[in-house]
């Protein structure tokens, strides 16, 4: 059951589930930028999950300028999708999505940076909240000659953080087309050029998304952290 | 003279990657061999390519989809058994040949190019 949970909302979306679906992911999710929020797509989504036969979820990007920014935008919009993702770069950004169970998956936490974006606190709190580090596979695409050894470089420091603090990591494609697109194990070969072991590769697409969701199913019903309503009765 | 074939045990151990690939240009052998090997070295630079043995055997040609700007090919290549690994991550790192969009996925791994072509591509 491999998942893929960052694929670009667009035009071309019927052609790009049908893809998906071809290449054997069991599961995607259709992230939208925070920017250009629609609620009414989420019905939509509905309506290709029973067409389609294939569990499709809603996301959402979040690009924030600053930490008020990012609480107010996972506020307004956590309870409206299934997956919620922070656009890392800044460390400002990294940190306080690490800090926030609300936070799904914080995504390229390296972005126009030199270092990985994570360092060993980040890496604790990422872990104690469960937030999900992306590696990002149209990142490696779409680079080439320095850029994309530097990019490698940085995932290696990624994992090498993630051996030590078990944070969990996720790959995903962020397609926008079918030809961003991979199969789950050429996807596993290709990761395991910057040092990733062979079942960290196949948890990354199959464990870690399936508590995400898990997560995010059960949401509404936790109270506090740990607390969660089993049992309602109406009076 | 032609030099007189190794014995099998000394021969290299081969395998057959046969592959699909969709691409906006069309594309021929000539095409798939030099973005393999573009890419090759890209990814792994000239000292472990050297070792890869790549060997495109044969590319397929398929009909174009109805209402569709995208290209069909499927192919088998040769290399070496003990770098299967290796081209699968060539083959998955693909995506661009002269400005236009190309992707090109594995399609299943075997012995023979008989095999290969009846198991994957028939």
């Amino acid at each position: 059951m491999y998942y893929d949970l960052n694929l670009k909302f667009n035009n071309n979306l019927e052609e790009l589930l049908n893809e998906s679906r071809r290449l054997g992911f069991s599961g995607v999710a259709i992230i939208q930028s925070s920017k250009k929020f629609k609620k009414d797509y989420i019905h939509d989504l509905k309506e290709f999950k029973v067409a389609k036969q294939m569990d499709i979820y809603s996301g959402v990007e979040i690009a924030a300028r600053s930490v008020n920014d990012l609480k107010k935008k996972i506020s307004s919009l956590r309870k409206k999708v299934d997956v919620l993702i922070v656009q890392g770069g800044r460390v400002k950004i990294n940190r306080a999505a690490c800090e926030d169970p609300r936070v799904d998956i914080i995504s390229q936490p390296n972005k126009k940076r030199r270092d990985c974006g994570l360092n060993h606190i980040l890496s604790k709190e990422a872990a104690k909240n469960q937030v999900a580090v992306e590696i990002n596979i149209n990142s490696i695409l779409q680079s080439r000659y320095s850029y994309r050894s530097k990019l490698f470089s940085q995932y290696r420091d990624i994992l090498k953080l993630h051996e030590k603090f078990k944070f969990p990591i996720i790959i995903t494609s962020a397609g926008t087309s079918i030809y961003d697109l991979r199969k789950p194990r050429d996807i596993i070969r290709l990761t395991q050029c910057f040092g990733m072991k062979k079942h960290d590769s196949v948890n990354s697409m199959t464990n870690s998304p399936t508590n995400i969701l898990k997560r995010s199913k059960i949401r509404p019903e936790m109270i506090v952290n740990g607390v969660r309503d089993i049992c309602t009765t109406d009076n | 003279m032609k030099l007189k074939i190794l014995p099998s045990s000394l021969r290299h151990k081969k395998r057959y990657i046969a592959f699909e690939g969709i691409s906006e240009s069309y594309l021929n052998r000539e095409d798939v061999i030099s973005i393999l090997w573009e890419n090759s070295l890209n990814l792994f630079g000239e000292c472990k390519t050297s070792n890869f043995n790549l060997w495109v055997m044969k590319i397929w040609n398929k009909k174009t989809v109805k209402n569709s700007n995208n290209f069909f090919i499927t192919g088998i290549i040769q290399c070496k058994r003990e770098e299967v690994d290796n081209v699968r991550a060539v083959i998955a790192s693909v995506a661009w040949y002269k400005g236009k969009r190309v992707v090109f996925h594995t399609l299943g791994i075997s012995g023979t190019i008989k095999s290969a072509s009846e198991k994957f591509i028939k």
